[in-house]
């Protein structure tokens, strides 16, 4: 085989074994999602009564064990994420429309007049998003409302940024110009002309704040900000049964192999669509498209 | 522009931005300021008690008299007393800060040579072997978050083999010196995630340099290996590698809290999440501004030494 030949079979090779690495994330993903959502309504038996003694192992009627008070594990753990990623996803969804409407706001002004905003964004993204979240818990405390402001809130800078950039990109082209030559109003130059163009780098920024927007919902829980026992939320549980690793280790290991395995797929997964979208392979990189 | 009054114009700026992050995390603690009253005063508090609480706080003046003392007194160098146990906030601060300026510095000892060295490794050849491995490395590592890496490496080298204390607890009276293995799990933390955001920050940079024509004129000349890293990629990718280590020195303050309760380690981080807890409004408000204080600080720090070590910022701008 000549050498050019072997090159090939390896280059073409490579794209099947992400493609399958791929969609092994996505698999994941959906996953931790579903155990999410629909836990709640999958669960026998209630999350917060108390069936056995404290840390016991899994046995008959209790398929994970208890946890620190002697509730069903198994139980909680379905209860315990629809707090965390809901929290996440409201979140996502008030850093994306801020980011949406400063960025694409920011990135149709003047380079002057954007200058000043831009620096108290700058500002915001400095702030330590923890700090955020831990000011905010005690100005409303117990209150998932405050963490989910929080959160959004200490998401949104990047949002911005990033969509005031490519609206920027946008802006510069040929027909924008035409369209502000022809005295189209800035809402329709928004519409038609910026958001077509712009809609994927949006939902590809929004997919990165989840995972953020979750690394925070989750801490929250863990330092106990946020609604407070005796919900069940995957950050808390493994704060409350650290004490007992050493006897049942499933109450810490679940909710954290969960959360580990979520944030892990997602990060491969925006490895794959970015190499994808920068793979200089061209058609031959993205043939599932 | 000449370098004083670059200085002076990053000195003015990072006071601004002080001012407005102290009005930021004013605001957001006193949004509801009922809340500090009832905290203190107890559930049971008749009305009568809840007045007398408000105005021994000071509580019952309004927003900006308020601000304004406070900042003022932040001036003098008074943060005003935590309503648990009346401790002074500049004390608490005194007292603990130097503990997490410990964990932070041991922290960034360890990522700092570790970061450069595979961040080097992996740019220099991107797309081979060693950066196949330090990438997914990093990736894996950066996705976890940090009180999930403490858990796990709590469980792993001190709860089941008992190799490692649990619980930091400093020796009473002592430092966290006198006892270094309490350090070791918190510094882990710390230094893991630290390695896995600077790591693929300066591998990124690192790249992007291997790949430019001077490089490769310096490949054909028969430089290679650490000779070629070292003397002609590292100076062009310091500048970078510091900021993004500022970065990383920022999201210290933030891993503090977490690692700190999650090891109950004494320091500044886990007085603010236990002021937090018991809803101690001055406690929070001062610890917040002295950590601003110094995420600015090491903005403008590290902004200062990018600057000096870019290699084309030697003369007048």
């Amino acid at each position: 085989m000549s050498p050019a030949a072997r090159g090939a079979r390896v280059r073409a090779r490579a794209p099947a074994r992400r493609i399958t690495r791929a969609r092994v994330c996505a698999a994941i993903c959906l996953l931790v999602v579903g155990i999410a959502l629909l836990g709640p309504l999958l669960a026998w038996a209630s999350p917060t009564e108390q069936v056995g003694a404290p840390f016991e192992g899994p046995g008959a009627g209790l398929p994970l064990g208890t946890d620190f008070l002697g509730r069903d594990l198994a139980a909680r753990v379905l209860h315990g994420g629809r707090l965390v990623l809901g929290v996440a996803a409201g979140a996502t969804v008030l850093a994306t429309a801020l980011g949406l409407v400063g960025g694409v706001l920011l990135g149709l002004m003047s380079e002057r007049a954007a200058e000043p905003v831009m620096r108290a964004v700058d500002l915001l993204a400095v702030f330590p998003s923890l700090l955020l979240l831990l000011l905010f818990a005690t100005g409303a405390p117990g209150s998932d409302l405050a963490v989910l402001l929080a959160v959004g809130l200490a998401c949104a800078p990047f949002s911005i940024r990033v969509i005031r950039t490519v609206t920027r990109q946008t802006a510069a082209g040929g027909y924008v110009r035409t369209a502000r030559a022809r005295g189209d109003s800035a809402w329709a130059l928004a519409r038609y002309d910026i958001w077509p163009n712009i809609a994927g780098t949006v939902l590809a920024d929004a997919g990165l704040r989840f995972v953020a927007a979750v690394h925070l919902a989750a801490t929250a829980g863990f330092l106990g900000l946020g609604r407070g026992a005796p919900a069940a939320h995957w950050g808390r549980m493994i704060r409350e049964n650290l004490p007992g690793a050493a006897l049942n280790p499933l109450p810490v290991l679940l909710p954290a192999a969960l959360l580990t395995a979520f944030a892990v797929a997602v990060n491969l997964l925006a490895d794959h669509a970015a190499a994808r979208r920068a793979g200089p392979a061209g058609p031959s990189g993205a043939p599932h498209a | 522009m000449n370098r004083w009054a670059f200085w002076l114009r990053r000195l003015v700026a990072g006071a601004v931005a002080l001012v407005a992050l102290s009005l930021l995390i004013f605001g957001a603690t006193e949004l509801l300021p009922g809340d500090a009253v009832s905290a203190v005063a107890g559930p049971t508090a008749t009305e009568e008690e809840r007045a007398a609480v408000r105005e021994r706080l000071g509580l019952d003046r309004d927003a900006a008299t308020r601000y304004l003392e406070w900042a003022g007194g932040a001036l003098r160098g008074d943060l005003g007393t935590g309503y648990l146990g009346a401790r002074p906030v500049t004390e608490v601060v005194g007292a603990r800060l130097p503990h997490s300026l410990l964990l932070a510095a041991l922290a960034l000892a360890v990522t700092v040579p570790v970061a450069v060295v595979a961040g080097l490794a992996a740019g220099m050849r991107a797309g081979g072997p060693v950066d196949h491995a330090v990438s997914a490395g990093t990736l894996l590592v950066a996705g976890l978050p940090e009180f999930v890496l403490a858990t796990l490496l709590l469980w792993a080298l001190a709860a089941g083999p008992g190799l490692l204390p649990q619980v930091s607890m400093v020796p009473l009276g002592g430092s966290p010196l006198d006892a270094p293995e309490i350090l070791v799990l918190p510094v882990a933390t710390l230094a893991v995630s630290g390695i896995a955001v600077a790591t693929r920050l300066i591998r990124a940079r690192t790249a992007d340099i291997a790949a430019t024509p001077y490089i490769e004129a310096a490949r054909l000349r028969g430089v290679t290996g650490p000779r070629l890293a070292l003397r002609h990629v590292l100076p062009n990718a310091l500048g970078p590698a510091v900021q993004a280590l500022g970065m990383v020195t920022g999201a210290l303050v933030g891993g503090a809290v977490v690692v700190e309760t999650v090891f109950g380690y004494p320091g500044i981080g886990r007085e603010l999440q236990e002021a937090v807890a018991y809803r101690d409004v001055p406690l929070v408000q001062g610890i917040a501004l002295v950590l601003c204080a110094i995420a600015l600080a090491v903005l403008l720090l590290t902004d200062l030494l990018a600057r000096a070590l870019d290699p084309r910022s030697g003369g007048a701008r």
